[in-house]
């Protein structure tokens, strides 16, 4: 089911509006600008075939799930660490869950789990984009782990190469994070944004222009083009400088029938789709399949948008500073644990985990001690990872926390490292990195491989 | 035909071109345990509660990704509707005195902030409870002659059961436990209150006097035993369980003897709460990814699943 903002499917007189023009053309750069400028693509298709990761999906798990309570429990912690979930084996040596992750923990032989992730900022923005980049967000916002995929490979089709599945970019109240996108690689790098209800609606919000367009008119190239060409030249702006690429791209995603097939989840079996659960998280997961199944590079599927757990209008982030055991006992694990299991059955059974980086993280953790509140606050110093897929020896257990799980015992395991070993298993080697200036310094994580 | 509490267990029903249509059919004398599905539409619901004598529940359900609101269905047409129409915030963990006099819910009114909403529907006074802080309470439990009610809020560490009046008055700390408390439920004489605690590592079902005093611990496993409802006639507990690696309802006797397994799913089973027959529960079910309001009888004896 498509719904490309208010694209109809059927025939109608309306054509586009020069209002949802201008709408969109400020937000072009986020909306169109995945990678269309000079690209390399035999360069990238070479480099891809050495690469064990033709493509990543990471699901960013907004807010900051308690490590505590999903990943790495603590039964033999004091009362006010433990939590209140007991705990359950897994298939893995060394690997227990908490009994949130039912599902998650018979699969466990088809992932690895690191548990001494480290970051360096205790707030959402700043660790969301030191989460997505490996740096801290002044003085330059670095380019999203996504984007640097995103240069390397090209764009191939009509698809983008890199998509952010969720309902807007990641942000709590206050602000978005600096480090959604490009950065210093520049906004054609950005990622396209694209929604999915837990009824499988795919949505694209930004594609509001084409208000009252039908598949014939879409077809119809020269008179839209004509159209936009006199709406733009009524405007001025930043963002209409953008146009003559982003139209092409929104004009090549809507009239491409795989690009278009590729967003239909109607074509699944409903057993499939059931299996992702009816909720925005599972379907989008499905989406994500869908997406490197036609060779999408970079997949990034946001939980939510909203950091804010229990806020008016929020869509139930990770960051529960109230109801933080109600809320993962009763809504975020069992639509996670869920969703996540599909993911690793679809793609294993399909063979895409031979070459598909499947990750699952947030930008921190959460305080092992619990709060007045009965909850858990923000913890920097000690969160979990779950890596799955291309070159990644599952049924490990990497790196250790403390009894109290406040700080790792073994060496911490930063964003940047992980920044590095998803370039490393995308093909983008040191020289790659350092010809486009990222990742300097990073450090892959030779013990996931 | 619809469901009823004298048609029960074998009613069935369909969607034809977009409108629920309900197929009827009944064999008195042969009922089912395998649940019997209300909703149909998938969406993630929570904490259902009978009202009108057992004809219409209201429930939480996620209407849409940033909003759950209170609805309401009418068990004999399984028609559906916002049980406040108007609501534009969250609102959770409703509850309702027996007589149908007052309900409370958890209401959002800012981030990570919550208020405690009583609300009298005979004098259409609206009481509010007060903590301080940001903070939520949970799972109230009004007492059958409407002295208090009870529930659970973390104020300065562990969280603990309180009570407030009618009129949000007169609050009392009950607990004074290790651990989080939570789930209060009076038995029918309103002398005992059943709750979950997890000093012991994790959620275990307990009762005490209404007082507070006499604690006894009714279950005992290394895995999840939450929501504990008491029966209407005060027999029996249902509550929720992982103990077969799933969640699933179970019921046991008051003292928590004779648990008996209701549900049987690899799917989630959860948020038991009695019909006021003491026959049947009404549960949130998910199956094949959707979760929806299910009927399902309480077998009144059978394999004893688990010791307590």
């Amino acid at each position: 089911m498509l719904d490309f903002g208010n694209f109809k499917t059927r025939d109608c007189e309306n054509g586009i509006g020069r209002r949802s023009f201008l709408k969109t053309a400020s937000a072009l750069p986020f909306a169109f600008g995945a990678g269309y400028g000079g690209l390399d693509l035999e360069a990238a298709r070479k480099l891809g075939d050495r690469a064990k990761a033709k493509s990543v999906i990471l699901l960013w798990l907004w807010g900051g799930p308690s490590h505590i309570d999903t990943f790495d429990p603590k039964p033999d912690a004091p009362m006010e660490y433990r939590g209140p979930f007991g705990v359950i084996p897994t298939k893995t040596d060394g690997l227990q869950v908490t009994e949130l992750l039912p599902q998650l923990a018979k699969r466990s032989h088809l992932y690895s789990v690191i548990r001494s992730m480290q970051t360096t900022n205790g707030g959402h923005p700043g660790a969301g984009t030191v989460g997505l980049t490996g740096y801290e967000e002044n003085p330059t916002v670095h380019p999203n782990f996504g984007s640097i995929v995103s240069k390397h490979r090209g764009r191939s089709g009509a698809l983008p190469p890199f998509f952010y599945l969720g309902q807007g970019i990641p942000r709590d109240l206050p602000r978005r994070i600096e480090g959604y996108g490009g950065g210093t690689l520049g906004k054609a790098y950005d990622p396209f944004l694209v929604s999915c209800s837990e009824n499988g609606k795919v949505g694209i919000p930004t594609l509001d222009l084409l208000s009252g367009m039908t598949p014939n008119r879409i077809h119809d190239r020269r008179r839209l083009m004509a159209q936009l060409d006199d709406t733009s030249r009524t405007l001025e702006g930043a963002g209409v400088a953008g146009w003559n690429q982003a139209h092409h791209a929104a004009y090549g995603l809507l009239t491409d029938p795989k690009a278009r097939d590729s967003f239909d989840l109607t074509t699944e079996s409903q057993s499939t789709r059931d299996a992702y659960g009816q909720t925005s998280f599972g379907q989008s997961c499905l989406l994500a399949r869908r997406l490197v199944e036609t060779g999408v590079p970079y997949v990034q599927v946001n939980w939510s948008e909203y950091v804010e757990t229990f806020t008016p209008n929020g869509d139930f982030g990770w960051d529960t500073h109230i109801y933080n055991f109600e809320l993962l006992q009763d809504r975020h694990c069992p639509i996670f644990d869920r969703a996540f299991s599909a993911l690793l059955d679809d793609m294993n059974s399909r063979g895409l985990l031979e070459d598909t980086l499947v990750i699952a993280t947030g930008e921190f953790g959460r305080t092992p001690k619990i709060s007045n509140r009965a909850a858990r606050e923000h913890h920097k110093d000690c969160y979990f990872s779950v890596w799955a897929g291309a070159g990644i020896q599952p049924g490990r257990v990497i790196g250790e926390s403390d009894k109290r799980g406040e700080h790792p015992v073994t060496e911490p395991i930063t964003p940047l490292m992980m920044g590095t070993t998803i370039a490393e298993l995308s093909g983008i080697g040191a020289r790659e990195r350092a010809e486009m200036n990222v990742l300097d310094g990073g450090k892959i994580i030779h013990e996931l491989l | 035909m619809c469901w009823t509490e004298e048609k029960s267990f074998m009613n069935f029903y369909s969607f034809s071109g977009g409108c629920l249509q309900l197929v009827g059919l009944i064999t008195a004398g042969f009922l089912s345990a395998k649940p019997i599905p209300l909703t149909t539409d998938g969406s993630n619901k929570r904490d259902p509660a009978f009202i009108d004598g057992g004809t219409t529940l209201v429930y939480g359900v996620d209407e849409n990704r940033d909003l759950i609101r209170l609805w309401q269905i009418d068990l004999e047409t399984l028609e559906t509707k916002p049980y406040y129409e108007s609501a534009n915030r969250h609102h959770v963990e409703v509850a309702f005195s027996q007589d149908g006099r007052y309900v409370s819910y958890t209401e959002c009114i800012g981030n990570l902030t919550a208020q405690f909403v009583i609300k009298d529907l005979v004098d259409k006074k609206d009481y509010f409870v007060k903590h301080s802080g940001r903070g939520g309470t949970r799972s109230p439990a009004f007492a059958p002659d409407n002295s208090v009610v009870v529930y659970a809020f973390a104020e300065k560490g562990p969280q603990q059961l309180w009570s407030v009046d009618m009129e949000a008055k007169n609050k009392k700390q009950l607990t004074q436990c290790e651990g989080i408390s939570n789930w209060p439920s009076f038995t029918p004489d309103g002398k005992t209150i059943i709750f979950s605690n997890t000093r012991e590592n994790n959620y275990e079902i307990y009762s005490m006097d209404a007082g507070g005093s006499n604690e006894k611990r009714l279950t005992e496993n290394t895995i999840m035993d939450i929501r504990p409802v008491v029966s209407p006639d005060g027999k029996q507990i249902a509550f929720t369980s992982l103990r077969n690696g799933f969640y699933n309802v179970y019921v046991m006797n008051i003292d928590g003897a004779n648990v008996r397994r209701v549900t049987d799913s690899e799917e989630r089973d959860d948020y038991p709460a009695w019909h006021p027959d003491g026959k049947q529960l009404a549960i949130v079910s998910e199956r094949k990814g959707k979760f929806d309001l299910y009927m399902v009888k309480v077998p009144s004896s059978g394999k004893i699943t688990a010791n307590p």
